[in-house]
């Protein structure tokens, strides 16, 4: 009677359990029905994530590749375009190159025609001051002798007189007649 | 004698199925203040979860992920594509909060549902999913609050408190009101499903041990995982909404 007095008793207390402890009531934890769902879930979760990943994985290295790939490209492309770059550097140094030397034909060409352009002034140049001082020494001496006549004329005019006239003519007469004479 | 032991051991069955109690706590005295052990010393498992399999996740990273790393980097891109759907252009700063949110919360949910927590037994009530109590997701919730609050008085400034009054200055009294009903929907919304979703597998765990459960706890976790996700999906949604322009 006191055993079953007791049962009542601690029905009271059933539920108060007093500390921290580990719970063996297989049922109450649960453990089964949690391991087969966790069974099931890693069964069927592992194919479906083991494939999602896959896919993700082999995207990023697909794409690592093409990026690698596109730049390898860029990278080929960039050195064909430096050889070009090269080339055509070059192309642009012998055409400046032939330009110079050009240009400096061209300039020494220029400099001697006008070299002889300017020896042809100076010797028309020459000419003309020549004739210049031609033409003005023949007025000087035109004026010379006119002013000569002038003064000549002008002494014949003032010291002309009646008796040196005839005389002149005489004298004339006489070289005229002398000079028939010798032609006859 | 036979007799009475033997009706007193279904009495004892019977009390033990009227002892089934749903809200006992662990009570911890922290600070005067009464926090449920309980849910700390799960949320702490959680959260130790979550850490070490990130440290070990980035412990040697490669350009071409390997396993862990690329579980990892999709769970991130996933959670980016959530909060880049959700909240527009600037999601940017916001992806560690959502992702914060969303894998404490699904982590939680689920190891309330996978781990076998009640081998453990406390001195007051049972180790279950931290999710499991109110005061958990009424924290996140209030987070959440805090966050597209924060969201929108550093987009916009006070021109935030504009929207109250957006199709017309009458619907002012309900576009205040839906800043309470927001953690309030949330943190029950969560809470309430966890609950339900544990209470079920625990009832039905005590009147059928075997099998029976089983597809309950598979709906459980569906159920889990989905209510995670709705969470992360609404704070990156109230973030977003708190930052677009009505202008």
């Amino acid at each position: 009677m006191k055993n079953v007095t007791d049962s009542f008793v601690s029905l009271g207390h059933w539920r108060s359990a007093g500390s921290f402890g580990f719970n063996t009531d297989i049922f109450a934890t649960n453990p089964i029905n949690l391991s087969v769902v966790i069974g099931v879930l890693i069964f069927f979760g592992k194919g479906v994530f083991s494939d999602l990943l896959d896919n993700r994985k082999l995207r990023i290295v697909n794409t690592i590749r093409n990026s690698e790939e596109l730049c390898g490209r860029a990278v080929e492309q960039l050195e064909k375009a430096r050889a070009r770059l090269r080339k055509v550097e070059m192309e642009a140094d012998q055409f400046r190159m032939n330009g110079y030397s050009e240009i400096e034909r061209d300039k020494l060409n220029l400099i001697n025609s006008i070299y002889k352009t300017l020896e042809q002034l100076e010797n028309y140049k020459n000419e003309t001051i020549h004739f210049e001082q031609q033409r003005v020494i023949n007025q000087v001496r035109l004026r010379v002798f006119q002013q000569a006549l002038q003064g000549a004329l002008g002494t014949l005019n003032s010291c002309l007189s009646n008796e040196l006239h005839l005389r002149t003519i005489n004298a004339n007469i006489g070289m005229f007649g002398a000079m028939k004479e010798i032609t006859d | 004698m036979n007799l009475l032991s033997c009706s007193i051991n279904t009495l004892r069955g019977l009390y033990d199925i009227s002892g089934v109690e749903v809200g006992q706590h662990f009570y911890w005295q922290i600070g005067g203040f009464q926090v449920h052990g309980q849910v700390l010393i799960t949320s702490w498992v959680v959260i130790a979860i979550l850490l070490s399999s990130a440290a070990i996740a980035v412990r040697n990273p490669q350009t071409i992920p390997t396993d862990g790393q690329n579980f990892f980097e999709y769970v991130l891109e996933f959670i980016r594509d959530v909060s880049k759907t959700q909240i527009g252009e600037e999601y940017r700063p916001w992806v560690p909060f959502i992702g914060t949110m969303f894998l404490f919360i699904f982590v939680s949910n689920w190891s309330g549902a996978l781990l076998p927590w009640k081998i453990i037994q406390l001195p007051h009530g049972e180790l279950a999913a931290p999710t499991n109590d109110i005061n958990t997701t009424v924290a996140l919730a209030l987070l959440t609050s805090v966050a597209y609050f924060y969201a929108g008085l550093t987009k916009k400034g006070l021109g935030y408190f504009s929207k109250y009054i957006q199709p017309t200055p009458i619907l002012l009294p309900i576009n205040i009101l839906e800043d309470f009903t927001k953690p309030l929907s949330l943190s029950f919304r969560l809470f309430g499903n966890i609950l339900a979703d544990e209470l079920v597998v625990v009832v039905l765990v005590s009147l059928v041990p075997l099998v029976v459960p089983i597809p309950v706890m598979f709906l459980g976790l569906f159920t889990s995982g989905i209510q995670a996700l709705i969470f992360a999906t609404l704070a990156a949604a109230y973030i977003g909404e708190s930052m677009e322009g009505h202008h």
